[in-house]
Parts: structure tokens; sequence; C-alpha cells
């Protein structure tokens, strides 16, 4: 019997293949734009630069010059002397002249002048007026040296000891696998992600909105034979839109179609094993990004919503594809590891001709790997009638799409949405990044705490107030009572041991830069009593109220609805990435369980204040050890492990603060849920 | 997974199907039967549930709470099965625009799985019972309305179904293209096909419908033919007894008193 995801692939693939943006973006463009783009643009490229050749520039030479240069200029058959009587910036500006050589007069009794060219450095016709009245001057100065040495009874090469000549020993196959490198990948993975593109959303969102989805799925077809029929036609799109593209831009490079090529003497021939390879990596990023772009699709409620998800995502995976593009970058098993970097780097690799075959194989096994989670993304999206017709037990509202859901929880919920908190956070490390690392180059220590309280505690407040969401249920403002304070008192005693433990056994894998240690060092220790409570507020105070309103506020607030696991596991890693840098990988686990530890206390009792001593406990607590000159020494070893004995009383204490914030808090958890969901 | 059989006395059996969205319970303890061969017409106003209803039945929805039989079949054992037995048609067609009429019902054929010559067969019969022999070639995004709605019927009836689910079938159609609809609804019944189809129309429950059920948010209201629904409820037609259901100051069901 046939298959019945077979029977929708055939299907799928005769409409796709009627469809005649996806005809344009799979054969159209690599088959003819590719070629026209491309020679068109060294055309152009070439008719410019002819131009720029027959044409004379006109320049001005000032000051005091000798009779020879001016000589030379007038000799030369590129330049135009031209007088300048007004402001000669004015004058390069305007067109006037290109460049201006203002000669000083002599200061020696040789003769030595100074001499100042002027151009403007954003215009090419007087870039180029400036390299030429630049090698007169040359020449004028090669004139003088001659003379002098002459007249002193030297030769000419008495002032050039050591004649420096480059010959590069690449051959002209090597320069074009080196050239090809660089531009190939980016496009290659451009054009194979642009070829899924428009077939998923058609497939998916757009039969959404056409309505036919329904009767599709009131067929006897189980869920998966629909998707991978689908899938198997977005992913064969790709496949043979990344086939044409390859063999269209190869084609382009090998016919000698390009000039600059030849005239160059690049030898852009690739062997025909390196372009099997390119297209057999080519299959497992179609697949990938087939199974992206149809998750993501499908979860859309038309086809324009369907664009704006996954424009974002196509030009994300183009930042990975532009790094082979850049110099000083070497393919290591990390970046094989990295998706669509990997993919990028093996091609670049192969144009040059020196790829690692076990890289290849790990760019391909991961590449696969992905493939396969998105196609599992995909396949879970098709099995949710809330996805498919939007709603299902825990959808609020039926029928509605995502965005009108956000903003009309946003207008008159309490608390804000999932999608509004995930995407306030997201806002708020954007700012932060940029903004908080410019407060602190430029104040130092203030700026650091400028940056906390202007950049997280102000937008967080403003979040509460201009969504109109209830600050108490929002930001879980609850009073705690004594047994939760001492509770989080407890879990902060306890847990600081066993992060000292964890960030111990993580330094076997990953080792504490030095640079990082000395630099921490130098900021939290205290030399005097002042110091003491400056770092005391910049350090422990401030992040306690202005990071808790925002994690363990808002975050936490907007995601209560999650189950509690997924709520306490999502503020741990959205803490742990915040506060990770490519300096400090090392702190990302740690603080994510310390984040994750907080999100608990502040779920189970329903209040920040909880959270905000916990955090303050900790920070205060490091400042203060790395502050008491008996502590410092025995902290001297940042390496070392925590003492033996302080394991176990770590992990006890910790307990007991488990044990009693779990039998003092179970109240408050219900009261808080209700207060949320409402009566 | 093993297949639950209800009793077959009745081809479509709703037993105190509830159906959830977070708060908003869209269809409350439904429980009403249809017979082999009848009309059964389900009414109410938008957002009383019928499509919901109608869609847990097709098994496009999953009931949070009771069952749905199709022909015995449970539809949360075995949607499948289900399926196989039912026909689902709304207003929107679902017609793919790049396929012909034919490629379409020759589609529908094999998802079903049909083939071969049972297929071509069964296919050939649907172009001449609908009469889209001119068109059968045309693409689907290029057919009129009335052409296209001829295309959709004999997808829906390519693998010959005992039941036809059909969600408001004239909802935005002309009056030629509704009675279109309306004849092969009598066409269908004579043939003994079951049918339950969702409307708010009245002219159209009063011409087709063996057996009304009123529905109001979420809930059954009324049961019986139009003309003991008219008695009971002591109203002199149809509209003015479903109105009185739809008001505060409804009648009380089954009795005729305020």
């Amino acid at each position: 019997m046939t298959s019945a995801w077979w029977v929708v692939f055939r299907k799928e693939l005769r409409e796709t293949l009627r469809d005649r943006r996806t005809l344009f973006v799979m054969i159209a463009v690599p088959v003819l734009l590719y070629p026209v783009l491309l020679i068109g643009a060294e055309q152009l490229f070439l008719f410019g630069a002819r131009n720029l050749e027959g044409e004379t520039s006109p320049v001005a030479v000032v000051g005091d010059p000798p009779t020879t240069l001016l000589d030379l200029v007038d000799a030369s058959e590129t330049l135009v002397l031209t007088a300048v009587p007004g402001d000669l910036v004015e004058a390069i500006r305007s067109d006037v002249v290109t460049a201006v050589a203002v000669v000083g007069v002599a200061n020696d009794p040789d003769g030595t002048r100074e001499v100042t060219l002027l151009f403007d450095a954003a215009s090419d016709r007087s870039q180029r007026g400036r390299a030429q009245l630049s090698s007169v001057v040359g020449a004028w100065r090669d004139t003088v040296l001659v003379r002098r040495l002459r007249d002193r009874g030297l030769p000419a090469t008495f002032a050039l000891p050591v004649a420096l000549a480059d010959s590069s020993i690449a051959r002209p196959a090597d320069m074009g696998g080196y050239t090809l490198g660089r531009i190939l990948p980016l496009l290659l993975v451009m054009m194979t992600v642009l070829g899924a593109f428009y077939p998923a959303i058609d497939l998916a969102a757009g039969e959404k909105e056409r309505g036919t989805l329904e009767t599709l799925l009131t067929a006897p077809v189980p869920a998966g034979a629909i998707v991978a029929g689908k899938f198997a036609t977005v992913a064969l799109i790709g496949v043979i839109a990344a086939g044409l593209n390859l063999g269209s831009m190869l084609l382009t490079f090998q016919t000698g179609a390009l000039q600059v090529t030849q005239a160059i003497g690049l030898d852009v021939s690739m062997p025909l094993a390196a372009v099997a390879l390119i297209f057999l990596t080519l299959v497992p990023l179609a697949v990938l990004f087939g199974a992206v772009f149809l998750g993501l699709a499908v979860r859309s409620g038309s086809f324009k919503e369907a664009q704006n998800a996954l424009t974002p995502v196509y030009i994300l995976a183009l930042f990975p594809a532009m790094l082979p593009i850049f110099p000083g970058i070497d393919f290591s098993p990390l970046l094989a590891a990295t998706p669509v970097a990997g993919v990028a780097f093996f091609f670049r690799d192969l144009m040059s001709g020196d790829a690692s075959w076990g890289l290849g194989g790990l760019v391909l096994a991961s590449t696969t790997v992905y493939a396969g989670l998105a196609l599992v993304f995909a396949a879970r999206a098709f099995g949710s009638e809330r996805v498919l017709f939007g709603g299902d037990e825990t959808a609020d509202v039926p029928s509605e799409r995502w965005t009108s859901r956000w903003f009309k929880r946003a207008a008159s919920d309490r608390v804000p949405s999932r999608e509004a908190a995930l995407a306030f956070v997201a806002a708020i490390a954007v700012l932060f990044f940029f903004g908080g690392i410019r407060l602190q180059i430029a104040y130092g220590e203030t700026g650091l705490l400028a940056a906390e309280w202007l950049l997280l505690f102000v937008p967080a407040l403003l979040f509460v107030g201009v969504g109109r969401y209830d600050p108490r249920g929002t930001l879980s403002l609850r009073a705690p009572r004594t047994g939760h304070l001492l509770a989080g008192l407890l879990l902060i005693a306890g847990a600081l041991p066993m992060i000292w433990l964890i960030g111990w056994l993580q330094s076997f894998v990953l080792p504490i830069p030095y640079e990082l240690l000395e630099g921490l060092e130098e900021l939290v220790t205290a030399q005097s009593w002042g110091r003491f409570f400056w770092l005391i507020l910049i350090l422990a105070v401030t992040p306690a109220f202005c990071e808790e309103i925002v994690f363990r506020g808002v975050l936490l607030g907007g995601t209560r609805t999650l189950d509690p696991w997924r709520i306490i596991a999502l503020n741990g890693l959205v803490f742990g990435a915040f506060h990770l840098s490519f300096e400090t990988v090392i702190r990302f686990l740690p603080t994510a369980l310390l984040g994750a530890l907080i999100a608990w206390a502040v779920w189970r009792t329903g209040s920040i204040w909880v959270g905000m001593l916990m955090h303050f406990l900790n920070n205060a607590t490091i400042v203060v050890l790395t502050s008491l000159p008996a502590m410092r020494e025995f902290l001297s070893d940042p390496e070392a492990p925590p003492p033996l004995w302080l394991v176990p009383v770590g992990a006890l204490v910790l307990g007991l603060g488990m044990v009693l914030l779990d039998r003092s808090a179970t109240f408050e958890v219900e009261q808080t849920a209700h207060a949320v969901r409402g009566p | 997974m093993p297949t639950r059989h209800f009793p077959l006395v009745f081809m479509i059996n709703f037993s105190a199907l509830s159906k959830r969205y977070g708060p908003l319970e869209a269809v409350r303890e439904l429980t009403f039967q249809v017979e082999p061969g009848e009309v059964y017409a389900l009414l109410g106003p938008n957002g009383a549930g019928k499509t919901t209803a109608l869609r847990c039945l097709a098994t496009l929805l999953k009931p949070s709470s009771g069952s749905a039989y199709v022909c015995g079949v449970d539809v949360s054992v075995d949607p499948l099965g289900a399926r196989r037995r039912i026909a689902f048609l709304s207003s929107s067609m679902g017609l793919y625009q790049r396929l012909s009429a034919k490629e379409l019902v020759t589609y529908f054929g094999r998802l079903h799985g049909l083939k071969g010559v049972v297929l071509s067969r069964r296919v050939d019969e649907m172009v001449e019972l609908f009469a889209i022999g001119d068109f059968s070639g045309r693409l689907c995004g290029k057919l009129s309305t009335g052409q296209r709605q001829r295309v959709s019927l004999a997808r829906a009836l390519v693998h010959d179904p005992p039941v036809l689910i059909l969600d408001e079938p004239t909802l935005g159609l002309d009056v030629l293209s509704g009675r279109t609809i309306h004849d092969f609804i009598v066409q269908e019944r004579g043939r003994g096909k079951t049918i339950l189809l969702s409307t708010h129309q009245m002219e159209e429950v009063d011409l087709l419908a063996d057996r009304v059920g009123i529905m109001r948010r979420g809930e059954l209201v009324a049961e019986g033919s139009p003309t003991e629904l008219v008695q009971r409820l002591g109203a002199p037609n149809l509209a003015r007894a479903f109105l009185a259901l739809m008001s505060d100051w409804a009648l009380v069901p089954g009795t005729g008193q305020a």
C-alpha cells in the first residue's frame, strides 16, 4: 500500500512546483540572476574603474614649491595643475581640485621641506588624485635625493641598503580557492536557507490560512505522515535550490565569464570531490532549516505572520555564515559543532583545499542532530490542536493568535503573559549589554551602580506601570514571614559551600582565567571601611533590588502558569545567561543554580523580599570574606576545593532551609496561585 | 490501539461531551444521538458551541471530557477509524488552489486508501455526479464559487462515507449556491446517509432537518423535530421559538411555560 506520507509528499511537491514564487527563488534566482548579477556587478566595477582611469585629476600645489616639483606635476599626464585662489578645503569639497600639496619653505641649507597632501578620504576621485600627486611628489623626492648623493660623490644605491620584495608562493588555484572560500559559503548558506523559506510558509501557515489544513486533518492520515510529507517537500526544495545555486555559481566562476579572475590570474576551478562534499553538507543544512521553518510557520496563523516569524531566524542564520569572511578565525571543533558556522567554515576549507576530515565529519554529524531536533519541533506542532486550531485546555482564548493574545493580556490581565515577560527580559538584556557596558567604561563603579538602577530597576517598574499589571501579583510583593526569611538565610548559608564545590569541580573542565581573578579581587576587596560600605552598596544591596525585580519579579510573575520545575529552571537559566560574557563563561553554572534556588524560594513564598535577602546575603558574604585579612589568606588560592568539613555542613544547612521553607510556605503558595489566577 | 465500539443503534452519539478552552467551557455536557438516514441540525447563535461540537466529532479537537461516537467508533480512541466514516465540509471549502479539480478529488481518494482502478472509477463517478467534467482539468484557484463548491462536495464524498458533517455549509453563499447545497443534502439523505449540520438559518432547518438541537452557551437547551419544538414552546414558528430560547425571559424548555 502506498504510504500516506508519500501521497502527501507527491501532492505537496506538485503544488509547490506550480508556485511561481518558489520557482523564482529556487530556479530563476540561481540560474539567471546569479550570473547576471555577478557579471553585471563586475562590468559596473570595471566600467567605473575605466572611467576613473581615463580621467585626469585637477590638483593644486601651494606654499613654497620649487620649480622642479611644478615641472614634474605639469609633465604628468594624469594631473592638471589648477590654481586655487580661496579656501583649500572648500576647493577639494566642491571638486575644484581633487588634492592639494602644501609645500613648506626650505628649513635647512640642503633645502629640506615638509609637504602635506590635503585630500578627501570619503571621495574616490580625491583619493585617486592624492595617490597620483603623492607619486609625483615621491618622484621629486627621489630626484632631490639622487642629486644630493651625486653632489657628495656617493652612488644612488647608497640610501637604499636593503631592497625588499614580496613573492607569494601561492599558485593560481590556491588563490582561487582562498577567494572562493571567502565569498561562496555565505552565498550558498543564504540561498539554501532561502530555498526552504517560502515552501515552509506556504505548506504550513498558508494551508492554515486557506482553510485546507482542516480538510486534510479529517482524512484518515496520522499527523506524523502529514508532517513527513510536508517536511520532505520543503527539505527537497531546499536541497534542489542548494544544488542549483552551487552549480550556477561554480559555472559563473569557472566558465571564464568573470574577467576579473582571468585578469588577476585566479584559478577558480574546484575538484569534483570538493563540489560533491559541499553538496552533501548542504543536504542536512536544507533539512535543518526546512524543519525549523516548518515548525515556526505552522505555529503562525497566517502567511504574513509566518513571514514575520521566519525572517528574524533567517537573518540570524546568516551571522554565523559570515564568520569565514573575517580573517584570523581558525576552524575548530567548537565552530564545527555550531549550527551554520560549521557548515560555512567547512565550505571555506574545502574550497581552499585544506579541509579537515575530522571536522567535516563533526559538521555533518552535528548538523544532522540539529536537523533531527528541529524535525521533532516541527512534528510536535502538527500534533497540537492549540497550534493547529488556536486552542487547547491550557489556552485562555480559543482561535486567537499569539500576538493578539499577548496584547490583549497585556492590556487587561493582572500579570504579564509569558511572552510579554520573556520579551521584556530579552529587551532589558540587550539594553544592559550595550548601555550598561558603556556606563561602566565611562564612569567605572558609579557607572555600574547607575546601570543597575537605570537599566534594570526603573524599566521593570515602568513595564509594570505602563502595562497596567498588578504590582503585587507580578512582582510577588507579599510580605514575608519570619520563617521565610530564616529559611532564605539557611538556604544561602548552605548553598554557598555547595556552589564553591561546584565551581571547583567545574574548574577541571573550564579553568578560571587569571585576569578575571585579578580583576574580581581588585573589585571586591575593601581596604577601608568607606570602601567596604561602598562595595556592599554596589555589589550586594543594588543587585538584590535591581536584579531581583527583573528576574524573580517580572520573569517569575509572567511564567507562573508553567509547571513549577519549568519556572525554576527557566529562571535559573535566564539569570545565568544574563551574567554571561566571553570572559565569564565559568560563572554561568553557579549563577544559574543560585538563580534557580532563589526562584524556588520566591515561588514557594510568593515574596520577592525573600529573594532579595538571599541575593544580598550571597553577594555580601563574598565581599565580607574577601575583605577580611584572615579570610583573604584562607581564600588566596581560588582554585582550592572548599574544606572537606564544610561540604556536609553546607548540605545539611541547605536541606534544613529547604524543609523549613517547604513547611512554612505551603499556605502562601495556594494564596499566591489564587491571587494570580483570580477568584 | 484497541477500538471501543458503541452499540450501532445511532450513527452519531454525543455522550456528555465537554470541551474547555482554559476557563471557557465552549461545550458543556452535550448529549444527543442521530439515527441512520436522519438529518440533524444544530441550531444556535454565534459562539453557542456548534462548530466546537462538530470539530470534536470530526476528530479535529479532543474532548475535555465525555465521548462522541461515529458509527459506534469512539472518536477519541480511534480517530482514524472515525475519519474513515465521515465527510467533513465547512463553508471554507478547503480546496488546494494549485491542484486541478480532478487531481484534488484523486488526492483525497488516495488519502482515504483508494487506489488503482477502484480509485479512478470512484473519481469518475464523482466527476459525473457533481458535473465537474467540463472543468476537471482546471486549477481550483481559477474556478467560480459554484464550481468550487461542487468540487468540494466531490472531495468530501469520494470515499463514500456513511456520515456527513456539515459546518455552516451555506455561510456566505448566494441563493443559487445555497440551493446546490440544499439539493445535495436532500439527495444524500435519499441515498441513506446520516447528516449532522450546524446552522443559524431557520429556513434551512425547516426545509431539511428531521430533528433539531438548539444550543446556547455550550449547552443543548432543546431538542426535537421542528414541529415538536414549535408546539412544545408554544411559539408561532421555529424562529420565534428559537428567539424565546435565546432570551433571558425564555420559556421553560419542555413546558411551554414562561
